[in-house]
């Protein structure tokens, strides 16, 4: 045994020497979320509050400024051919997935092919990839990527968790291909070493990292050796877990609880408003009373959005003007101040439309019908208090107008009959798409897959096609801000609201929480690290 | 002992059934929880009813269903897209471990309590009786909420979330067990006080029996098979408090589990919870007229 001593002294020590000092520090944090994946597959990834966790085990081919621009990350260089049809990407060499095989462009190959396998992920394969052709390898670390038509969302789509890589090998081997899990692999900066379903998610570093994404603060493995998502839906429950130090981060601080957070001097709270859509009402234009474009507008008049958001959010939200969030470059700022708030305009446009007479409680009534509205949303997808938000409005119509407006909060497949069957006449909706033009091209369009305000105007469609089709970014804001006047402004199809945002809460001690610049969502563990 | 797993298995069979009907008749169309929050096409649709065999009759569906089922073959979370069979393992033993802890807890603090205050000063039942109320009136929530305002976010004794050693287990068993806690514990002082007062007490008490060993020893069994009665309602209190306790705790389980199908309206897996419960409360209720046998002479006479 004494004979190997030096040997082992040696092995020890050259172990301790390769990394920098960086690396060796151990390091290890909790952090508190509020949702629980669905998948850990990126390629099947659909909840935007999870891609935190997906960055943390994957990459993706670009990333997204929060300008709109695209940089470099495993891909290092991309060329758009003149017709928009020929994507070449240059790929990094030095790119080793967890499992020790090497990332080329045979494996971006296996990923883009992988959505062609019927099943595996429809709704992608439909939308997203339906410009999608074929890819080739023209040589071990450059690809070519073929569309059947111009696809300006196509570069959106190699930024985003769909586009990250995952090891061609395990896609094959993987137990739960659908559900991924430790042994579905990346390249990404943490690796995936367990899962408890229900309670935690638990990360180590990826020693040999050094592909961040352009944006990164730095260069090499992650700060943390360590980290712990655990999985806490009460808000409640999650700030006292972070007030009381048993977790350093929180993500999802309702504002009940924002005063409190900010009066701590250990604790640090910072917001970031959402990419994608603003939260909104969308009026159904099929039948009546929203039909007609007075009883429309007048809704939007009847209620004092900013009283509504103060005493429902306490001054935390941020007020809608756009279906389009102000985050995104596309946002058309000219449409601020140009409705809402008017309650005797309310109550002119009504009369005019013919709701003249008030029934014993108070409710306008045509034709012995009262005027009732009715919202119908899926208890799963109501979220940010966003039932308080509709009893205040509720209440506010009621007493500014005469307007009875009805919330219910029924089970998804109730509230998707309603929808199949036309009967409800408000639906509230955001959606957090990074390129904001995806969202519009399902809510908009006459054969939109989203399209529930049964609007329908050839110009419009012609405009969101025209700006899908072009990758000119000044084209499509003026195109895109054409479509908002249109939708906001003269037909009033929708009631903008709010405006999506996530916060993080931290111990001051932790450094470089951010925030995704493409998404607005909290961004991956790559940059956080404990200590000055 | 074979017409009893008869009899088992008709209600395990009923249960099935009703959770498939029920599932059934509810509103709104498989292929839409499918098709989940994103958009959809008619390709997309055509392609999930072929994949989960949507098109066939529901009687054929439902046949196969049962077919499954016999062969031990839950069938695939339409959410998670794995086997439901995978999902309940791995989240069996933790919900084991919490109701039989709460079960424990509960049992333990209506014993104590009840010896302690049956057929004392009114002052001390009174204080008693109170306490039991407010811990079967307030909702599971509250006390959970509470009792991590205290013991975790402020005092720091234990941990707010996870499973891992027993110290996690504490809270969450208390604010499952303490409403069953509340309720055996009056059951329980009732009967003890009855059976106080029945004539064979005043034998015991010639034979100069103490007051302690009385209670102990003779009163206890007669005070306990109304308690054993309870169970069944015990058993369901504590499946359904698991739902919210997990979720509040942060601990895996059934009841999260159950929680985010019903919502997400994951017929697989719901009907595989509902089955589970079934089998649960059929376990039950068979160990309880055992345990019937084993407390009270007369039943084993009469059979």
């Amino acid at each position: 045994m004494k004979r190997l001593t030096p040997a082992l002294l040696v092995l020890t020590l050259a172990a301790c020497g390769a990394p920098t000092a960086q690396t060796v520090q151990s390091t290890s944090l909790n952090w508190a979320i509020e949702t629980q994946p669905i998948t850990l597959n990126p390629q099947l990834w659909a909840q935007n509050k999870v891609r935190l966790l997906v960055f943390n085990q994957f990459d993706a081919l670009l990333s997204k400024a929060e300008d709109g621009t695209f940089r470099p990350w495993l891909a290092k260089a991309w060329q758009v051919s003149d017709d928009g049809l020929t994507y070449t990407l240059d790929l990094r060499d030095d790119v080793t997935f967890h499992d020790g095989t090497k990332f080329d462009a045979a494996a971006v190959k296996a990923n883009l092919d992988q959505f062609l396998v019927p099943g595996y992920n429809p709704t992608v394969a439909a939308i997203q990839l339906k410009a999608f052709d074929k890819a080739e390898v023209l040589s071990p670390y450059q690809l070519k990527i073929t569309l059947k038509e111009p696809d300006a969302l196509f570069l959106d789509f190699l930024s985003s968790p769909y586009a990250g890589q995952v090891s061609p090998k395990s896609l094959k081997s993987a137990k739960n291909l659908k559900f991924g899990g430790p042994d579905l692999v990346g390249t990404g900066p943490f690796i995936l070493d367990r899962y408890v379903q229900g309670q935690e998610i638990h990360y180590r570093r990826n020693p040999s990292y050094k592909w961040p994404p352009a944006a990164a603060a730095h260069q090499g493995p992650a700060h943390l050796s360590k980290i712990t998502y655990r999985f806490l839906p009460e808000a409640a429950v999650r700030v006292g877990a972070l007030t009381s130090g048993q977790v350093q981060v929180i993500e999802g601080v309702p504002a009940t609880e924002v005063n409190l957070i900010k009066k701590d001097p250990n604790l640090a709270l910072q917001a970031s408003l959402n990419s994608g859509t603003a939260y909104s009402y969308y009026f159904n234009t099929s039948h009546a009373p929203f039909d007609d474009q007075r009883v429309r507008e007048a809704f939007r008049q009847a209620v004092d959005v900013d009283a509504v958001l103060k005493s429902v959010y306490q001054g935390t939200a941020t007020r809608a003007w756009s279906i389009v969030g102000r985050r995104s470059p596309f946002y058309d700022a000219t449409l601020e101040n140009t409705y809402g708030g008017d309650v005797a305009k309310a109550n002119a446009l009504l009369d005019e439309a013919g709701w003249k007479q008030r029934d014993a409680e108070g409710f306008r009534v045509k034709d012995g019908k009262r005027l009732t509205v009715r919202e119908v949303a899926s208890a799963p997808f109501v979220r940010d208090r966003r039932d308080i938000l509709a009893q205040a409005i509720q209440a506010q119509v009621k007493q500014s107008a005469g307007i009875d407006f009805q919330v219910k909060i029924v089970d998804q497949g109730s509230a998707q009959k309603a929808l199949d069957e036309n009967e409800y006449e408000l639906f509230g909706n955001s959606r957090g798409d990074s390129d904001v033009g995806a969202a519009l091209n399902l809510i908009l369009p006459a054969k939109g897959a989203i399209n529930r305000t049964r609007f329908a105007d050839p110009q419009v469609d012609k405009w969101l096609a025209t700006a899908s089709a072009t990758s000119d970014q000044a084209e499509r804001k003026e195109l895109y801000a054409k479509v908002q006047q249109a939708a906001v402004r003269e037909t009033a199809i929708v009631f903008p609201l709010y405006v999506p945002a996530d916060q993080i809460a931290a111990h001051k001690s932790v450094q470089g929480l951010s925030f995704d610049p493409s998404s607005g969502t909290p961004a991956s563990a790559y940059d956080v690290r404990i200590g000055t | 002992m074979i017409k009893r797993l008869g009899t088992g298995l008709a209600v395990l069979w009923a249960a099935a059934t009703a959770s498939y009907v029920a599932l059934l008749l509810a509103p709104g169309d498989t292929v839409d929880i499918l098709v989940g929050d994103g958009a959809d096409t008619p390709e997309i649709r055509a392609g999930i009813v072929a994949e989960w065999g949507l098109d066939r009759p529901q009687i054929v569906q439902y046949l196969a269903y049962l077919w499954r089922l016999l062969h031990g073959d839950l069938g695939r979370s339409y959410q998670q897209q794995r086997g439901v069979g995978e999902i309940l393992a791995t989240q069996l033993g933790p919900t084991a471990q919490l109701t039989l802890a709460a079960a424990a807890t509960g049992v333990a603090l209506a014993g104590v309590i009840a010896v302690v205050t049956a057929g004392r000063g009114r002052w001390l039942r009174g204080a008693a009786s109170a306490a039991e109320l407010v811990s079967v009136s307030v909702p599971p929530f509250l006390i959970g909420i509470v009792l991590l305002s205290v013991f975790s976010f402020t005092l720091g004794w234990f941990p707010v979330s996870g499973a891992q050693g027993p110290q996690a287990l504490v809270l969450p068993a208390l604010a499952l067990g303490l409403p069953i806690a509340g309720v055996l514990g009056q059951v329980l002082r009732g009967g003890l006080e009855r059976a106080l007062e029945q004539p064979f007490t005043v034998t015991a008490r010639a034979r100069g029996l103490t007051e302690r060993a009385l209670v102990a020893r003779h009163a206890l069994r007669h005070a306990l098979i109304p308690v054993v009665t309870l169970a069944g309602w015990f058993t369901g209190t504590l499946l359904g408090g698991a739902v919210i306790t997990e979720v509040l705790f942060g601990r895996p389980g059934l009841g999260q589990v159950a929680l985010q199908a019903v919502t997400g309206r994951d017929m697989p897996v719901v009907m595989a919870v509902v089955l589970l419960s079934a089998v649960v409360y059929v376990t039950i209720s068979t160990l309880l007229d055992l345990a019937y046998r084993v407390i009270d002479p007369r039943i084993r006479a009469d059979r």
